[in-house]
């Protein structure tokens, strides 16, 4: 497989290192004086930038964006984290499924500005450096994907189904994993990953 | 989306004050506040995130009320014991709504004041009374088989598409809201509002209010009560038609019920009529089905969704004989 | 050489890790430097002429580097239509003019230093059209009905003897027609190009089932050489269709990237993607379909209608299959064109098979009901070894053995043949059957095979895994024939840099990448037994060279004598052998290989010169309706499938069971909602247009058959991404017949159908 090295792109090493001056002076022109303030506690005034620090995967990242940014576009454009997928942008489908403090929710539909102070877990930071996470490993086991588009946010669901005791039957399975679309249509392998998985996560 | 300033104040006072700017709005789980915005439907020059305010996560119980704060997460209170055990149709309606996800970022405020889902209010490029007064209604000769049978006008057809509010309207509930004019509260009834001459107003909070709690009036009501949701796939999905039905038995016969319909009215509906036939009467398919009859009598229907007049009449069926296995 | 299993071993794919920690690389993952952003705007008519198109607010959204409207828009040449040899999924290039043929036609493309930015000033771009009345679809004023046979090279309706005079004297006949609705694709990963220029050199990132073709036809959209252009699609997010052909977006970005001499990304919306890319288009059928006394079929008459869009005959032509399905003595079908002012429809997982053999498997069983005998018992009377069109012979047909054995997995003897008599939880229970079938059909292919010494292997292959698992079935082929073990070898796919591969279309990839692969790892172990048989010293010495094969990692003997690889590349004096191969299937000429390069397709298959190949299956399934709401679900789902050789019984089970899920998407959620008024589509997302979820499918149960089919190809091995999705929608159509009274005439199947046939 032809798998080229991941990465951010240059603008964004370019543009991550050199914000916090360059915001600061920006928002300030932008707020003036007493409002000055919040461009450090997450405020902005639209059309300008907003400095986020976003936890992901244990590591502090700060950004310097258009308050518009929605999670998964910080993660996906600007950190060049692109394990988590979009297939919607609306709600719509679950591809975009992140952990934030231990909960599974929508990135498309949170703004990076929303999620500071947040601890965002991707796909990326499942895996305990080489060692795959029970639900990786199941889902490898039980082909539980074809094309893979759906597959890390049906892991990370997957992973908050079983922490929330939701996969205590199969149906229950079911239900809590109907936020994810599957088009290639792998679901019963899907539950049966998690059966599996469920076990050797201790649940 | 549209540039727009963002604030996060920490106390509900400072939000109340942000709040206060021309256009402001709230946003708390923004899962209809930036699907709309990221369509253009919605256009707020600010928004304050009332999403992590601290005193307005909890539900709490009183002597005559069950009290939820407005930032409760759905997936939270679908779980709550007391929902569970003594309001089962609060839970059900919460946990058949949506994704987990999305339940889990939502919260109950936000929830009653989701927006229709009609196709043309959430495209820009149609003609909708609701997203811009005077407009025209393109639902209304085009695909409305999603669309209300109760409560319409001639100016709006769209259909209120939310669970929980369903099952709220059928207890006695009221909402607690704040703003700068001071602190109000307003019959759950009064909260939604029927588009008649002017759709674009949905709600009856004014600008730059907060909804603080939901209050439901304890009662002996909730035991037997259900949400039962018809929709095209087996979840994650809207309803065509829903009902909760609550229920006081006597023996056979019905002492007191409830009836809130979803899916099929413009705004969360309490079919009153069908209760009080009921009443009295002993609770078989064919009284359920005619006081299902009757929660339809007034229904306009439209070139696709006739349906939902026969497929509403069976919900309440289904509803009302499955509440009762609960009584 | 050695054999490859009937039934190839469920070793989990190879490139698992990889999508399981999000390192998999679809195409919007690729990272160029410094990316500018682009977004489309289209067109919220379908018909008529932009009078104005309004960009200056949009130029004014800080960041904004560029907007590309008819105006200012780079020159586009236009490759021709995919039907007509080309590569573009419809004939009609947009923003080259003022004149709108379809909704959502692209009328500009913004370009900004942000995506927020692209998309508030796409927002921002504002047109004034003068419109005129669209035709939506069929019924239509305005929509044009033309005969396929008059206007399509490509098409003939099928017939044989002379079904209207049989069906005059038949004992029973069913007259029906059928409908099926319009479908999107709606893979998960969305549509997007990323293109990226180093001098005159262009790199695509773009998903795609056919890389080379996307190749061509940009770089015939650009007027530049085609060996200019590189695409890669190493990872396809779902593709069904949809990503086979070169829609308009592909050069655009490249232009727009040439001029502001930076990488540009674009990412298309949900929306969009329902209007710049294809779909499947809605059907209407007529059959007659009589049988005498005993059940035995006499005629069977098939009219089909397509809708296509006015500038593009796009036909799917799916008579050439319902015709072979049964030993129908007489038969007589016609395809008709109906052009509307739509978008260009396109392949869709099982194009032809999905809409056409509902319309046949509904029919079957509508007759097996008025002749009171099992639907099952129907299909197996009327079996046939030879095709009916054309007398030759199935080069394997094992219909009966299917339905046997899914009839036994199923428990179909719990059947009662009554409708509305079966009944479990309360709720209304149907059984119901159909046929599965897909042509086999195979593709010119080139492949570079490498074995290494210590014996690792590499295949490379521009193929491309859109969820099929293309990795994993190469790597086991390779490994099979080579003698090595599977984790030792090394696939690389989706990159116009390795030597073509078939389009993943048509359900050819598997066989004709893998024919290649033998014909390349023959190549190779002739070399090695040439030189060890050859030679004047060693174990293989003066061995007939064609009885020396490669085994775990040594070359053997039949009688089991042999070395270690290390000893027999020694021999040769190289530590690598390398060979490149080029496959055509029967009948096509050597000119195909020319053209495979070239972006051009050469698909053969179904009915041949001297025989007729097909894969079929047995599929059943059960349904619950609520006797009240009639609200229907499918707990339960049975297929078997016997499809040639099945190269990892895992990967082929997945993919035959998400067909299933399609089939009840087909039957029961999945239809795209057109407001005729306008001819727009209006559910155009992924929750009103309703796809299954995880609760939808219960249980499911498939089973592959052996099969030895050495005729087909080399491999012998038959397509099956294709496969389960046919058939299914009339399963469950035939059940909810069962269950309720209520046949489903049209898909997919919704309660106020139901309700509405119980209310009169
Ligand atoms: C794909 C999809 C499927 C869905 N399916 C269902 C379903 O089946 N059933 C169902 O019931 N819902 C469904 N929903 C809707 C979902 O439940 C709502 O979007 C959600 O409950 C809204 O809550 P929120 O906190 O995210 O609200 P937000 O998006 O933050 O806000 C919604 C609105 O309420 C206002 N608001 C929020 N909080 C307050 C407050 N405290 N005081 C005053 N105003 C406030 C906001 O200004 C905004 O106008 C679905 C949504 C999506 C995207
Ligand atoms: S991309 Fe977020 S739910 Fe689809
Ligand atoms: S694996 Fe392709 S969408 Fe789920």
């Amino acid at each position: 497989m032809t798998n080229p090295t991941p990465g951010a792109s240059r603008r964004e090493f370019l543009s991550t290192a050199a914000s916090a001056p360059l915001v600061a002076g920006a928002a300030a022109g932008v707020l003036g004086g007493e409002a000055r303030a919040q461009t450090t506690t997450g405020a902005a005034m639209a059309g300008g930038q907003v400095l986020v620090t976003l936890k992901v995967n244990g590591q502090t990242h700060r950004l310097s964006l258009d308050p518009r940014v929605t999670l998964v576009d910080a993660l996906r454009e600007h950190l060049g984290l692109t394990g988590t997928k979009v297939g919607c942008n609306h709600g719509q489908c679950g591809a975009c499924t992140v952990h934030k403090d231990g909960v599974r929710v929508l990135s498309c539909l949170t703004l990076a500005v929303a999620a500071e102070g947040s601890e965002i877990t991707t796909i990326e930071g499942l895996a305990d450096g080489d060692e795959l996470h029970p639900m990786q490993a199941a889902f490898v086991q039980h082909d539980a994907y074809q094309c893979g588009y759906c597959t890390p946010g049906q892991i990370l669901s997957a992973v908050a189904c079983v922490k929330e005791g939701h996969a205590g039957s199969d149906a229950e399975i079911r239900e809590y994993m109907s936020g994810n679309l599957c088009r290639c249509g792998a679901y019963v392998n899907i539950v049966a990953a998690i059966n599996d998985a469920k076990t050797k996560m201790g649940a | 989306m549209l540039p727009f300033a963002y604030e996060k104040p920490k106390s509900l006072d400072d939000a109340v004050k942000a709040l206060a700017d021309e256009g402001a709005v709230p946003i708390a789980g923004g899962t209809t506040m930036i699907d709309l915005m990221k369509l253009y439907v919605l256009q707020p020059p600010k928004l304050v995130d009332i999403g992590g305010l601290p005193g307005l996560g909890e539900i709490e119980e009183t002597d005559d009320a069950v009290v939820f704060g407005a930032l409760v997460r759905m997936a939270d209170a679908a779980e709550h014991p007391l929902l569970k055990s003594d309001y089962p149709a609060l839970s059900e309606a919460l946990w058949l709504a949506a994704s987990p996800q999305i339940r889990n970022m939502a919260t109950l405020g936000g929830n009653v004041l989701q927006r229709t889902r009609c196709p043309y209010f959430r495209d820009t490029s149609y003609r909708c009374n609701r997203r811009v007064p005077g407009s025209g209604c393109d639902a209304i000769g085009g695909i409305n088989r999603l669309h209300a049978v109760l409560g319409t006008s001639e100016t709006c057809i769209a259909s209120y598409p939310g669970d929980w509010a369903v099952a709220l309207a059928a207890f006695d509930t009221e909402v607690d809201a704040v703003s700068r004019a001071g602190k109000r509260t307003i019959a759950f009834a009064d909260l939604h509002l029927r588009p008649d001459d002017h759709p674009e107003r949905v709600h009856a909070l004014k600008e730059g209010e907060v909804i603080t709690h939901v209050r439901v009036k304890k009662t002996p009501l909730g035991k037997a009560s259900t949400y039962y949701k018809v929709r095209d796939r087996e979840s994650y999905a809207f309803a065509l038609a829903s009902v909760a039905a609550a229920l006081v038995m006597d023996g056979e016969t019905v002492k007191d019920v409830r009836l809130g319909l979803g899916g099929v009215a413009s705004v969360p509906w309490r079919a009153r009529e069908a209760e009080d036939g009921l009443k009295g009467q002993e609770l078989t398919p064919e009284t359920a089905r005619r006081a299902g009859e009757t929660a339809f009598r007034d229904a306009r229907t439209y070139d696709h969704n006739a349906f939902k007049v026969p497929l509403g009449v069976e919900t309440v069926v289904e509803a009302l004989m499955s509440a009762k296995t609960r009584a | 050489m050695a054999e490859l299993p009937l039934i190839g071993e469920g070793a989990p794919r190879i490139d698992g890790r990889l999508k399981v920690t999000g390192d998999a690389r679809y195409a919007a993952d690729f990272s160029v430097p410094n990316p500018a952003y682009a977004q489309l705007v289209t067109s919220t008519i379908a018909r008529g002429r932009i009078v104005s198109l309004d960009a200056s607010e949009a130029g004014k959204v800080p960041g904004v580097l560029k907007v590309y409207t008819h105006e200012n828009a780079p020159k586009i040449e236009g490759v021709p239509f995919f039907g007509k040899g080309g590569q573009a999924y419809q004939g009609f290039r947009p923003l080259q003019g003022v004149e709108i043929k379809h909704e959502g036609q692209i009328i500009a493309l913004v370009v900004a230093e942000t995506l927020e930015a692209a998309r508030e000033a796409a927002f921002r771009v504002k047109a004034t059209y003068e419109p005129q009345t669209p035709a939506a679809t069929f019924g239509d004023g305005g929509t044009e009905t033309e005969v396929a046979a008059e206007i399509s090279k490509q098409h003939t309706d099928p017939k044989t003897g002379d079904a209207d005079a049989a069906l005059k004297d038949a004992a029973h006949v069913v007259e029906a027609e059928y409908e099926t609705a319009t479908n999107h694709h709606n893979a998960m990963e969305l549509y997007s190009t990323t293109a990226h220029w180093t001098g005159d050199h262009l790199t695509i990132y773009e998903p795609s089932q056919w890389v080379y073709g996307l190749r061509a036809g940009v770089a015939g959209e650009l007027g530049i050489p085609q060996d200019k252009v590189r695409v890669l699609s190493p990872f396809t997010g779902g593709a069904f269709g949809s990503k086979g052909t070169v829609t308009a977006r592909s050069a655009l970005t490249a232009a727009a990237a040439r001029a502001l001499n930076r990488p540009v990304k674009l990412l298309v919306t949900r929306a969009q993607g329902y209007t710049t890319a294809s779909y499947r288009a809605e059907t209407k059928h007529r059959i007659r379909l009589g049988a005498d006394g005993d059940g035995t079929f006499v005629g069977f008459v098939h009219e089909g209608f397509e809708l296509t869009s006015r500038p593009d005959t796009f036909l799917v032509s799916g008579t050439e299959s319902t015709v072979r399905m049964y030993g129908f003595k007489n038969v007589r079908t016609k395809v008709s064109a109906v052009r509307a002012d739509r978008n260009t429809p396109g392949f869709m997982r099982s194009p032809a098979e999905v809409p056409y053999m509902f319309a046949l498997e509904s029919a079957v069983d509508e007759l097996a009901w008025k002749i009171g005998m099992d639907p099952i018992e129907l299909r197996l009377k009327n079996d046939t070894k030879t095709d009916p069109i054309t007398g030759k012979p199935f080069t394997t047909r094992q219909v009966r053995a299917c339905f046997e054995r899914a009839k036994e997995l199923f428990g179909w003897d719990r059947r009662v043949a009554k409708v509305g008599a079966m009944r479990a939880d309360g709720e209304l229970v149907g059984y119901g059957a159909a046929l599965a079938c897909y042509p086999t059909q195979l593709a010119p292919a080139a492949v570079r095979l490498t074995l290494e010494g210590k014996g690792r292997a590499r295949v490379q292959i521009a193929a491309h895994d859109i969820g099929t698992g293309t990795y994993t079935v190469l790597a086991q082929a390779a490994a099979g024939l080579l003698g090595v073990a599977l984790d030792r070898v090394e696939v690389e796919l989706g990159d116009t840099n390795l030597p073509a591969g078939p389009i993943s279309g048509g359900s050819v990839a598997t066989a004709s990448s893998v024919s290649a692969i033998m014909k390349a790892a023959e190549a190779i172990r002739l070399r090695l037994a040439t030189a060890a048989t050859t030679s004047n010293d060693g174990p293989l010495a003066g061995k007939d060279k064609e009885s020396v094969v490669l085994k775990d990692g040594r070359l053997v003997a039949e009688d089991g004598t042999g070395e270690d690889l290390t000893d027999a590349f020694k021999r040769l004096g190289v530590g690598t052998v390398e060979e490149y191969a080029e496959w055509l299937p029967d009948g096509v000429d050597e000119k195909a290989m020319r053209g495979l390069y070239n972006g051009s397709v050469k698909i053969v298959g179904g009915p041949m010169q001297d025989r007729t190949q097909f894969s079929f299956g047995a599929e059943l399934v059960e349904v619950r309706v609520n006797p009240r709401t009639l609200s229907i679900r499918v707990p339960r789902m049975v297929g078997v499938f016997a499809s040639g050789r099945i190269m990892n019984r895992m990967t082929a089970g997945s993919q035959v069971l998400g067909g299933m899920v399609w089939g009840v998407g087909s039957a029961l959620h999945e239809q795209t909602e057109i407001d005729r008024r306008y001819a727009r589509y209006v559910n155009d997302n992924i929750a009103e247009y309703l796809v299954p979820v995880n609760a939808d499918i219960v249980h499911q149960e498939i089973e592959f058959l052996e099969e030895d089919d050495g005729e087909v190809n080399l491999a012998g091995v038959k397509g099956l991404g294709e496969l389960g999705n046919v058939g299914t929608n009339a399963a469950v159509a035939n059940a909810v017949y069962h269950a309720t009274g209520f046949r489903a005439r049209k898909i997919p199947i919704r309660i106020e159908d139901v309700l509405k046939s119980h209310l009169v």
